[in-house]
């Protein structure tokens, strides 16, 4: 390394222009772990378009900004109501919102975190990086999980601190956080499940309008025709031979079956991972009202539902990182 | 393996399927300094770069660069090396300032130092001015440089360039060349060893200490860039009319010249040669059009070294002059 110096006036208190020639960096070294925390935090910022430009952010911002609706009409609710009791449950927040608002969150999203970078053909200049294959889609998954928790979490705590400064003694506020955690969990259920999905739909093509597609079609559609055919298969079930019709399990529940209704019934809404997801919710005891019905004996198939689309989309995702080029 | 060596692979050989073979037997050392790696399209060297850089596996075979093994430490390899692709590959909606540091991130610099890096790097590359615009309003030459930008932010030992002036214009070509040169000067301001892969040995050669030919995945030569291109000079002739006139002037001069579109190309065995050529041109009194002093291409050097010595043979597909 050299270094020279140039005067740049006729007096030293004119100042003086260092050429200080290449610099070799001396410093630390990060590893690989730390170097997928590093994308991982930048594909996190990227979710919710930090750092770029307005239009990046205005469906984050937007639905985020929904979602947290509910908790600010609950917390207003309390306070002009009498009772001040409570109007949204924490497992299941506004259930049909909830699935709105994720289903545009994540089309729209997910492919920010993954597209861009097959599109603007980027990813040689990672893999060439001190990071192994592997580390790339695991970092993004990390980054739009956790953008998702925060999607999902966030409103559920403001939920909590709208409702625990309202409520009345420590037995009260231990209730509040008794049911909060219940559906904290829940809200991870579903950061972990929908980031796998978005992102491995997200990532089989570079075309943001196809990766959007490709993700908004996929939750949409199972999820509509997920009801067309419970619906159907419940009503069938009603007028059909062994259909006595039974009084509705909950005043609230108005998607509960009646007794007596089909398997089909049942199982039909497992196409779509809302329902899955809310299914298994009600299988792991959860008692409110969420979209579908109450899952009975079909509990475990509602696990095992989850499972399989969790590993289904991690492995698509993973794969194609796999045959992703690399040079 | 000399400590010396930047690059040093034996035997290296890469076959997709049982029908492709993209390298084969591939023995070769790179020293500290430039070198070139001059191939036609499809001769191996994107395959090589890849494995040098541990993300290919070779089916047999081993590469060390830096010291490290490319099947055991690819990860150290990666830490020490740059790595400028041929094909874009930025995104267009970022300043070049935050996707260079972001690089630098990735290369394991932490935040405030990937920061000074970036705004170092892209001052050597000449964008210091330029570098909070978004990489999108770029020229070509500018991608470029900011291509680079990202290969140095993390002070590689080495820098691997794939096609460096793709889409340059002549300015630009030059520019980057120079730019490289300074980089890879031994004791110089950077000391970086580069290896330039290029199918452009004209370009190449400018600023190679060392140069690499391969094609089909087959070593062809290796050596110094003045041993490389001595021994491979060629007068190109081109007269308006006569031209099978003059061929025959020279074959009964003892020279034999090769019929190559609308030229004769003649091997320069001494600087008589020139002499006779001008004889033999103002004998006849044929309108002297062109005569031009070229070295080989790099089509030439995909052949056999013998046959390289084969004027005739080797600029039969020729057409191009430098």
């Amino acid at each position: 390394m050299s270094a020279g110096a140039a005067t740049g006036g006729g007096s030293a208190a004119a100042g003086v222009i260092h050429d200080i020639g290449y610099q070799r960096y001396e410093g630390p070294r990060l590893g690989r772990f730390q170097i997928a925390a590093a994308l991982c935090w930048h594909s996190l910022r990227s979710a919710f378009g930090i750092r770029r430009g307005a239009k990046a952010k205005i469906v984050p911002v937007l639905t985020f900004v929904i979602m947290c609706a509910p908790a600010v009409i609950n917390a207003v609710a309390m306070a002009l109501s009498s009772s001040h009791a409570r109007i949204v449950d924490y497992d299941t927040y506004t259930p049909t919102l909830r699935v709105i608002i994720m289903l545009v969150f994540i089309a729209a999203q997910a492919p920010e975190l993954v597209a861009r970078d097959l599109r603007s053909k980027v990813l040689p200049l990672y893999f060439a990086r001190p990071m192994r294959r592997w580390d790339y889609p695991a970092a993004k998954y990390a980054a739009f999980t956790l953008a998702c928790l925060a999607m999902l979490d966030i409103p559920v705590l403001l939920l909590y601190l709208g409702t625990v400064f309202q409520v009345h003694g420590l037995s009260a506020v231990l209730a509040q956080t008794r049911a909060l955690i219940p559906g904290l969990l829940v809200g991870l259920m579903w950061a972990v499940l929908l980031a796998a999905i978005g992102l491995a739909l997200a990532s089989v093509s570079g075309r943001r309008a196809f990766s959007t597609g490709a993700v908004a079609i996929f939750l949409f559609m199972t999820w509509i025709l997920a009801h067309v055919l419970t619906t159907i298969a419940s009503q069938q079930s009603r007028v059909g031979p062994g259909g006595p019709a039974g009084p509705p399990r909950g005043a609230f529940c108005a998607a509960d079956f009646q007794t007596g209704t089909s398997a089909a019934a049942h199982l039909l809404g497992i196409i779509s991972p809302f329902n899955v997801l809310d299914g298994v919710r009600q299988w792991l005891g959860g008692t409110n009202c969420g979209i579908v019905a109450k899952p009975g004996q079909y509990g475990a198939v509602y696990g095992i539902a989850l499972l399989a689309f969790l590993g289904a989309s991690l492995a698509g995702l993973f794969f194609r990182y796999a045959r992703a080029d690399v040079a | 393996m000399t400590d010396d060596r930047v690059i040093a692979t034996t035997a290296l050989t890469k076959r997709f399927g049982a029908a492709v073979t993209a390298l084969d037997q591939l023995t070769v050392a790179v020293e500290p300094g430039i070198t070139g790696l001059v191939g036609a399209n499809g001769a191996g060297k994107s395959t090589l770069i890849k494995i040098l850089l541990g993300l290919l596996p070779p089916t047999s075979g081993k590469a060390i660069v830096l010291g490290c093994d490319t099947a055991t430490q690819p990860e150290q390899i990666r830490s020490l090396t740059g790595y400028m692709p041929e094909h874009d590959c930025l995104p267009p909606d970022v300043t070049a300032t935050e996707f260079v540091t972001h690089m630098g991130r990735m290369a394991g610099v932490p935040p405030t130092a990937a920061k000074e890096r970036a705004a170092e790097s892209l001052r050597h590359v000449g964008l210091y001015e330029e570098r909070y615009r978004q990489i999108g309003t770029y020229s070509t030459g500018m991608k470029q440089r900011v291509k680079l930008a990202q290969a140095l932010v993390g002070d590689p030992r080495l820098l691997l360039l794939d096609e460096p002036t793709n889409g340059l214009d002549p300015a630009g070509r030059t520019a980057m060349l120079e730019l490289i040169a300074r980089i890879g000067q031994i004791g110089g301001d950077f000391d970086i060893s580069v290896v330039v892969a290029s199918h452009l040995l004209g370009e190449v050669e400018q600023i190679c200490d060392h140069l690499i030919a391969i094609d089909g995945g087959r070593l062809l030569r290796a050596a110094s860039i003045t041993s490389f291109t001595s021994a491979s000079q060629v007068l190109a002739i081109e007269v308006d009319e006569g031209t099978e006139a003059l061929a025959a002037e020279l074959a009964r001069r003892g020279i034999d010249p090769l019929r190559a579109e609308r030229e004769l190309l003649v091997p320069i065995a001494s600087a008589a040669t020139f002499d006779a050529v001008r004889d033999a041109v103002a004998d006849l009194g044929l309108p002297l059009n062109r005569m031009e002093q070229r070295r080989h291409r790099v089509e030439e050097l995909f052949r056999d070294p013998a046959e390289a010595a084969d004027i005739g043979a080797a600029m039969a597909t020729d057409g191009r002059a430098r």
